[in-house]
């Protein structure tokens, strides 16, 4: 089996999405997510290029798109940084909690 | 860039099917646990400062955290059983529960939570500006 960690998180992304379309939360039409999901995405880049610069996390060559972002040039760093499919999987992970935290906002009438 | 179609040779990794329910492994190290404190450092000012109502949601924010994890974690257990990915030993706590090293559970606590933070200081921060 190859591209296992890319179908993982394509089938990450639609689940997010098909969570969306039962709980229709209005999240994805909000501007205020967008912005939030700009500065994730960001601090993304540090923590998840730290893990995976070190490396602290190793993927399988042939289990993803072998897309990487890349590492600053130092002794500290030793892999080859993000691979591509990471930024699906994190947008696919921040926007179900987000979606759930809305919910369950509406749902406890907290918000 | 490198790394770009070659895969360098990580140091020693442990893989899932060497691993028992609860296993030590060799080597300790605190640097993924680090990783993960430090997110909640630098998030902790939005909470305390900015005055989103996060973690005093302690409810709505467990049930949030159940929910996204009960999915993701699972989603982990089986990827790194396959061997779609590895921990490098040395650079993980040594103990690992089903495979995978205890902050690889911290980390779908914090990185959702650090992601509901980020959303709330968005909304509080364009809220107070529309309604001053």
């Amino acid at each position: 089996v190859t591209y296992g960690y890319t179908l993982f998180c394509a089938g990450a992304l639609l689940l997010t999405l098909g969570l969306e379309a039962v709980l229709r939360t209005g999240l994805l039409r909000d501007r205020r997510f967008w912005i939030a999901m700009a500065i994730v995405g960001f601090f993304q880049v540090l923590v998840d290029g730290w893990l995976t610069c070190r490396p602290i996390v190793t993927y399988a060559q042939e289990q993803f798109s072998g897309v990487r972002l890349g590492c600053p040039s130092s002794a500290l760093f030793e892999a080859g940084g993000m691979p591509l499919e990471d930024a699906v999987f994190g947008f696919a992970m921040i926007t179900q909690a987000l979606l759930w935290w809305i919910w369950w906002g509406r749902r406890l009438g907290e918000q | 860039m490198r790394g770009v179609g070659s895969r360098p040779r990580p140091p020693q990794t442990v893989s899932f099917l060497r691993c028992g329910w609860l296993t030590p492994a060799p080597m300790a190290s605190f640097e993924y646990l680090l990783v993960l404190a430090l997110c909640l450092l630098v998030t902790a000012p939005l909470e305390l400062v900015l005055g989103v109502r996060v973690y005093r949601q302690a409810r709505r924010l467990a049930l949030t955290l159940l929910c996204t994890g009960a999915v993701f974690v699972t989603w982990d257990l089986v990827g790194a059983g396959l061997g779609h990915w590895e921990y490098v030993v040395g650079r993980v706590l040594p103990v690992r529960l089903l495979g995978l090293p205890l902050e690889e559970y911290l980390f779908f606590v914090v990185v959702p939570l650090c992601g509901v933070l980020a959303f709330e200081a968005v909304r509080v921060t364009l809220d107070r500006r529309q309604r001053p």
